[in-house]
């Protein structure tokens, strides 16, 4: 769940990066620089997270989703201020007034990287093929789930007739293939769209040429409708040790590198020729309870805690979680308290808690609230339920994630102050255990759109697997009636104010369930080369992230330093081995000195 | 005079005598100096800097603070004295290579004595699975175990001590054949001594020695492959250790942003507590050896 989930990636992200550090660092130690051959004008962004499938219908990663909105056009597109629905490759969309048949009109001046013009016909070919193929609605079936039928008319018109009304027309994030390369294609779930080079795309960029967990390489798509890309070339290239990349953003080898810890961030503030970007993030972290796992024929399994069942232990839990010190200690202030489930940044979406809903850091209360519940204190100091069990949890955290880590020594401090007893499970693949319901609390965290439909419905009881072997949408197992209906009510609601009022008492009903409660909003931290790159727009454009947009504003924008300033090549790794280094003298001298011994005492022999 | 204070004065001489001889091996002398030292602070830092050193919400301190007269050594991410958590880490660095030590040794000690006294079939087989163990690499294979097991302080010592028994268990097995070929082992049998009456009573004492400084060997090993595992993140996240010192260290990314305060003295602490390990095993092995000679 966690891993595969789409968005959710920063996590995976994170998790990847860490994940064979050493190895990287070798790896990328024996390759020289590779920016500026000659006088191209290279743009090298540093990435962790592997590519799980260059194809649309399987991609779901982060990376794999950013790649795609370079390469794909989508029906329509974000704003860079407001992230208000612009046109893609549609250039106007009407509903009609029963509000169940959506006509778009598809440009005239895109055209696919092999020369063809891109019509609506592709746009139908694509959405047919996810509606009438399982296996080609993997990674965004949720948005044709509801279509009942999509035709083109001809070649400037595309017309989508929907089984029930949805308020995510305007923002289908599915990228438009090109229909005369995909119809050949067997077997969807199989082909993963990584082995004839350039991919044909009519995004900004052109995949021509890419190696698993090295590198992907982009060249600007010249006959763009919106304008060819300033750089020569776009390489995403792999640093599996967050300290390797920095140590590449030094020495000038990449341009571009996202997810820096605090301790990085502020060392790069002062560094010569490099801009730190710290802006408000669009993910929530959040803590998960597990409701008691469930699939849809009814069945129970997993063994999560009974004891969270019980409101007043959740809210209990969460009282006892200070916020502040949070985002003051762990996040050293790269992020934003958590409120509502939806990040500040969406401000029509975004709700807080107030007054007497509000659950804020108050142990006292939390204590009396335990209290009043029948969880009373034993001779050891420990919580202990009604039926004798003791109030000691499992969290599951993602070993690969240093902020899970150290939010769990936290809790575990807090939380022992109540006495309630909390093991820190870190598993590299968190998914096993909490696919199979057999955790008690999780670390979670979704990036979230500028439409929010993606991040409510993993909440709702329709995600929910078929089977206890089945995989569900269901993020977390919540499965609750007036949650239910308000989701329901929001996604057939075409206006936006109404619909926003009605994400905002989702929220409430979520907040007030206490099985997802929202610590932080993490910032987007990121650094780039300003000896490279001369500007970039962020989105939101005041204050907003560069990697991970919903749109390919950041690299389409990017604009090369006239100078094209030459770096030296060095190792990556160079800083890391430096830093080994003593330790490693101090006992190379030690294994010298015991292996003289033994020749001398050989010798003797 | 009985013939138990008899045996005691043998034992307190042959002390003496071992004692003697380890003095004159300077190196490990150094090492044992070390190692008491070590021990000293790991056993009473409970008085020296307290439990509460590993508390992240009374820490004292801000993120990542310079070395400073309140810091010596600075503080972590979470503003902890980095000192207070390389003595408190010594506890668990300590505990674990000890334990993991002497689970290899009495594994590879029973395995052997097991082996070279019964022969035949049964010693090729248990050979054949020690060989198997010991061309593994017992990294990789410690990896595996603590991936699949929960994490705790007891995985790690069950993954070091279950990959790293092949050697003792071929170094005792030796031993006892050797030991075995003695006549006196033959009156005792004819004497009616059956084989656990051998292997216990005559066996044992006679490789305790190997056995013995194989474990002092074992722990600088083990204590290595102890701060690998939490290094590489395999460890309890809970706990603190010089191994896990390492790993937050780099998790924080005070590798690219040149906080070498925080990576340097767990390092450090590693390797020198590893030498002290060896140089003290070395020494006690030429004592104990006569085939090494007097050594030095």
């Amino acid at each position: 769940m966690v891993t595969m989930a789409p968005h959710r990636s920063l996590r995976l992200l994170l998790a990847s990066a860490i994940a064979s550090g050493i190895a990287a660092t070798s790896l990328t130690a024996g390759h020289p620089a590779q920016a500026d051959e000659g006088d191209k004008a290279v743009l090298t962004v540093a990435v962790s997270q592997s590519v799980d499938s260059l194809s649309p219908f399987l991609a779901q990663r982060l990376v794999s989703t950013s790649i795609h909105r370079l390469t794909y056009e989508y029906l329509t597109n974000y704003d860079v201020k407001d992230a208000r629905p612009i046109p893609g490759l549609a250039t106007a969309w009407k509903a009609s007034p029963d509000k169940l048949t959506w006509t778009y009109t598809i440009r005239t001046n895109s055209t696919w990287s092999d020369g063809k013009k891109a019509t609506a016909e592709d746009a139908a070919w694509t959405f047919n093929k996810m509606m009438t193929d399982d296996n080609a609605a993997t990674a965004n079936g949720s948005y044709t789930a509801n279509f009942e039928k999509v035709t083109a008319p001809d070649p400037r018109t595309l017309v989508i007739k929907l089984k029930k009304p949805q308020a995510t027309m305007t923002a289908l994030d599915v990228p438009i293939v090109p229909k005369h390369i995909w119809e050949t294609v067997g077997d969807f779930s199989k082909f993963n769209n990584d082995k004839q080079f350039p991919i044909v795309g009519n995004g900004p960029f052109i995949i021509t040429d890419y190696r698993v967990d090295q590198y992907v390489r982009l060249k600007p798509n010249k006959t763009f409708w919106r304008g060819a890309p300033k750089f020569d070339e776009l390489v995403l290239r792999y640093y599996k040790d967050g300290d390797a990349a920095v140590a590449a953003l030094r020495k000038g080898e990449v341009s571009f590198v996202p997810n820096l810890t605090p301790a990085q961030a502020a060392s790069l503030k002062s560094a010569e020729d490099i801009k730190v970007n710290d802006a408000p993030g669009r993910r929530f972290y959040a803590l998960a309870t597990n409701p008691g796992a469930r699939s849809k024929d009814g069945k129970k399994f997993g063994n999560g805690h009974p004891a969270l069942l019980d409101p007043a232990v959740r809210k209990a839990l969460f009282l006892a979680v200070d916020r502040k010190t949070i985002v003051d200690k762990v996040f050293q202030g790269h992020a934003v308290e958590g409120e509502g489930y939806i990040p500040p940044r969406f401000a029509s979406y975004f709700w807080k808690p107030q007054g007497a809903q509000k659950l804020a850091h108050d142990p006292a209360r939390a204590e009396r609230m335990l209290d009043e519940a029948g969880y009373r204190k034993n001779s050891g100091g420990k919580r202990v339920g009604k039926d004798g069990r003791p109030l000691d949890f499992r969290i599951l955290c993602h070993a690969t994630d240093p902020n899970d880590k150290a939010v769990g020594k936290y809790l575990q401090e807090w939380w022992g102050k109540l006495g309630i007893g909390l093991k820190v499970e870190c598993l590299d693949n968190v998914s096993d255990p909490w696919l199979k319901g057999d955790y008690d609390l999780a670390f979670d965290g979704w990036s979230v759109n500028p439409d929010p439909d993606y991040v409510l419905s993993i909440h709702t009881c329709a995600a929910l697997p078929a089977t206890p072997k089945d995989t569900g949408a269901t993020d977390n197992f919540i499965c609750d009636k007036r949650y239910d209906e308000l989701y329901a009510k929001q996604a057939v609601e075409y206006d936006p104010a109404k619909r926003a009022q009605l994400v905002k008492q989702l929220q409430s009903r979520l907040y007030d369930t206490g099985y997802m409660n929202v610590m932080a909003y993490p910032n987007a931290v990121e650094a780039y080369r300003t000896d490279h790159i001369r500007s970039i727009t962020t989105m939101p454009q005041a204050a907003g992230n560069l990697w991970g947009q919903d749109g390919y504003w950041s690299w389409w924008s990017a604009q090369p330093a006239a100078s094209g300033d030459d770096q030296d090549s060095g190792s990556s790794a160079g800083l890391l081995i430096g830093a080994g280094s003593a330790a490693a003298l101090l006992l190379a001298a030690g294994i010298a000195f015991a292996v003289r011994r033994r020749s001398t005492a050989d010798d003797r022999e | 005079m009985t013939t138990r204070s008899l045996l005691w004065r043998r034992r307190r001489d042959s002390v003496a005598r071992f004692w003697r001889r380890f003095r004159t091996h300077r190196a490990g002398l150094y090492g044992l100096g070390a190692l008491a030292l070590i021990a000293l602070v790991a056993l009473g830092a409970p008085l020296l800097v307290g439990g509460d050193v590993q508390s992240v919400t009374n820490a004292p301190g801000t993120a990542l603070e310079s070395p400073s007269a309140r810091f010596p050594l600075g503080t972590d991410q979470f503003g902890r004295s980095l000192l207070g958590l390389l003595v408190w880490g010594a506890r668990v660095s300590l505990a674990v290579g000890l334990l993991a030590a002497a689970l290899s040794v009495a594994i590879g000690t029973l395995v052997g004595i097991l082996a070279g006294h019964y022969g035949g079939w049964f010693s090729t087989i248990v050979m054949r699975i020690t060989d198997w163990f010991l061309v593994m690499p017992s990294l990789v294979l410690a990896i595996v175990l603590a991936t699949v097991m929960s994490r705790s302080m007891w995985t790690v010592i069950l993954a070091i001590g279950i990959t790293s028994w092949p050697t003792t268990a071929r170094l005792v097995r030796a031993q006892t054949i050797a030991v075995e070929s003695r006549p006196y082992i033959e009156r005792a049998t004819a004497l009616g001594g059956g084989h656990g009456h051998i292997m216990s009573r005559h066996v044992l004492p006679n490789v305790m020695p190997l056995v013995l400084s194989q474990t002092t060997l074992c722990i600088s090993t083990a204590i290595l492959t102890e701060a690998t595992l939490a290094f590489l993140g395999l460890g309890d996240p809970t706990v603190v250790s010089w191994g896990g010192m390492l790993q937050d260290a780099r998790e924080a990314g005070a590798v690219s942003s040149g906080h070498w305060w925080y990576l340097a003295p767990p390092g450090i602490a590693i390797a020198v507590v590893a030498l002290a390990f060896t140089l003290c095993g070395r020494a006690i092995e030429s004592v104990l050896n006569p085939r090494l000679g007097a050594g030095r």
